[in-house]
């Protein structure tokens, strides 16, 4: 491929993006929030341009889609690779309608073969999967923080621009709040305990945090418990549109098994679930299971430990 | 204002089986639902519907989707427009996109586009800016929060680093996220009322396309279930009581190294 364009709101996906960018074309420009550093370090990953987008005052991030329209009609970019953040979904979207092209969110693959590209995504919920091939170009392809593993930086030099906005366009930002730094790094952890809609009381949530804390691990739960129930931060919650995880250990107990929440453990080694409904569908995803009432087997569990 | 919700008639993911030999899924025994994250647009669309007093559609495109009519009429939509042709199924995002689009342009007088997130099915999450940069209206993505006061628009949005509070005047396309509010049941009364609203089947060549604009350059190859190779050991057989089981658990993960 020719020229390659990677657009992040995010800098260490860019990083990713750029070495994974660099095998694919023979030029690739980064377009970038962030400040000179940022670009350095895109330009040591590979990029051979960088043009910062700095984050507005005034508008949104993604009214760069003017200038971005602009300089893909002068450019024209083969393959677009976007940061699958919030930003860049809504851009990368539509970029594409308007280069009328085609745009696979989240691939998880990446690869040339015979003058086509194979992208592949999870569908259905983590349920299945399917490769897409590409052979027209230009194509955008927007990809997850962590999907590839970022390079070695080397020396290289790269020129750099600041970008500027045509318009403001309509949409006027009145206000911006920084999320919270977050308490608990759940990617991070090796062993997560998981809780789900099966606890009836909130109160039951003081053994899970006991268990956790005795196995040196940390809680994590269904969606309904975090956003339904708000019985613990967002942040906790694991699945297709919460966090994926990729533990040594997870065990969890009162979650049933949809795909959506399935999605977010499928990466741990070992997956332990504890549920009183013999026919429960985690018990499909698990290398072990017990069948019962959770309000007797962790309270087993961790006088066992204990 | 004239509100126009855009919803996907899915197949419920709870009810598609893998076949075990040979990875494929079995759609056999999966009805058709309407989306749920769609749920959540047409929830504000109803809602807007009773605060604001907006005119409220729906709208949608694919396989077999007029079986849906009665059900997302039943939600709150004064009406609903679809084009339902054998031809329509899988669609691909930029084609799903280019016929919302052309359908509301059709409509006419459209100030406010609802989508949801994304579909349960393919969750590709583009319709929404899509249809906004289609139709040169704003696009106002990952919204938790919508306040509409005349034509003045405004959202809250929930990005990765935090939240943005956003302004707009109409038109504008609102992708929503599901914690944006718990969609209602509909009432029994409801169910009954909906087979007396009007709903629209639309043509591709009423809406000015033709067949080459559903064309899409991906090749979309086969479907393979993403099976996890698990050891499904039932820990408590043969165990006299809880406690056995517990242990006969903890001596295993100690045995498989992941825990001390």
């Amino acid at each position: 491929m020719n020229k390659v364009w990677i657009i992040s709101d995010h800098p260490e996906t860019a990083y990713e993006l750029a070495g994974k960018a660099k095998t694919l074309g023979t030029s690739l420009t980064a377009y970038v929030l962030g400040d000179n550093d940022v670009a350095q370090r895109v330009i040591s990953f590979g990029a051979d341009v960088v043009k910062l987008m700095q984050l507005p005052q005034t508008t949104v991030w993604e009214q760069y889609l003017s200038v971005l329209l602009q300089e893909a009609g002068t450019e024209n970019p083969e393959l677009i690779l976007v940061a699958s953040t919030c930003r860049g979904k809504d851009l990368a979207a539509q970029l594409a309608a308007k280069l009328d092209c085609p745009c696979v969110t989240d691939s998880k693959k990446l690869e040339e073969k015979d003058g086509k590209l194979v992208l592949q995504r999870i569908i259905y919920g983590g349920l299945a999967y399917q490769d897409i091939e590409c052979n027209t170009f230009p194509v955008i392809v927007t990809i997850a923080p962590h999907t590839f593993e970022k390079g070695e930086p080397e020396e290289k030099q790269g020129e750099i621009f600041n970008l500027s906005l045509i318009g403001e366009g309509p949409i006027q930002v009145v206000e911006r709040k920084a999320k919270e730094a977050a308490s608990v790094n759940l990617a991070e952890a090796d062993i997560v305990v998981g809780v789900g809609r099966g606890l009836t009381q909130q109160s039951g949530l003081a053994m899970f945090e006991e268990l956790a804390k005795l196995l040196g691990g940390e809680v994590g739960c269904t969606r309904p418990i975090a956003e339904d129930l708000k019985w613990l931060p967002e942040e906790r919650y694991l699945g297709i549109t919460g966090k994926q995880i990729k533990p040594n250990l997870y065990l969890c107990a009162g979650v049933s098994g949809q795909i959506q929440h399935v999605y977010g453990i499928r990466e741990s080694k070992v997956i332990v679930s504890i549920n009183n409904n013999e026919n429960a569908p985690i018990f499909k995803v698990s290398d072990y299971y017990i069948v019962g009432d959770l309000e007797e087997v962790i309270p087993a569990l961790i006088s066992a430990l204990k | 204002m004239k509100v126009l919700v855009c919803y996907k008639w899915v197949l419920d993911e709870a009810d598609i089986f893998v076949n075990e030999q040979d990875l494929s899924l079995n759609f056999d025994k999966a009805k058709g639902k309407i989306n749920e994250y769609d749920r959540n647009a047409i929830e504000l669309g109803a809602s807007l519907k009773e605060t604001v007093g907006c005119e409220l559609y729906a709208a949608t495109v694919g396989k077999g989707v007029k079986a849906s009519v009665n059900d997302v009429l039943s939600r709150g939509p004064e009406k609903v427009f679809y084009m339902d042709s054998p031809g329509l199924d899988s669609l691909d995002s930029s084609v799903t996109a280019r016929l919302l689009a052309a359908m509301i342009k059709k409509i006419g007088g459209i100030d406010l586009v609802i989508c949801g997130e994304g579909s349960s099915d393919f969750y590709s999450r583009q319709v929404g800016p899509r249809i906004a940069a289609l139709l040169g209206y704003a696009s106002l993505s990952y919204a938790v929060d919508v306040q509409v006061n005349g034509s003045e628009i405004i959202v809250t949005r929930k990005l990765d680093d935090g939240t943005e509070v956003v302004k707009v005047s109409s038109p504008a396309v609102i992708s929503v996220l599901p914690e944006i509010n718990k969609p209602r049941i509909p009432s029994l009364k409801q169910i009954l009322a909906a087979k007396k609203k009007p709903s629209t089947s639309l043509a591709l060549e009423e809406i000015g396309l033709t067949e080459a604009d559903l064309a899409t350059s991906l090749t979309f190859g086969d479907v393979a279930a993403a099976i996890m190779e698990r050891k499904r050991i039932r820990i408590d057989e043969g165990c006299q009581d809880i406690s056995e089981a517990v242990a006969k658990l903890i001596k295993q993960l100690r045995a498989d190294r992941v825990l001390n």
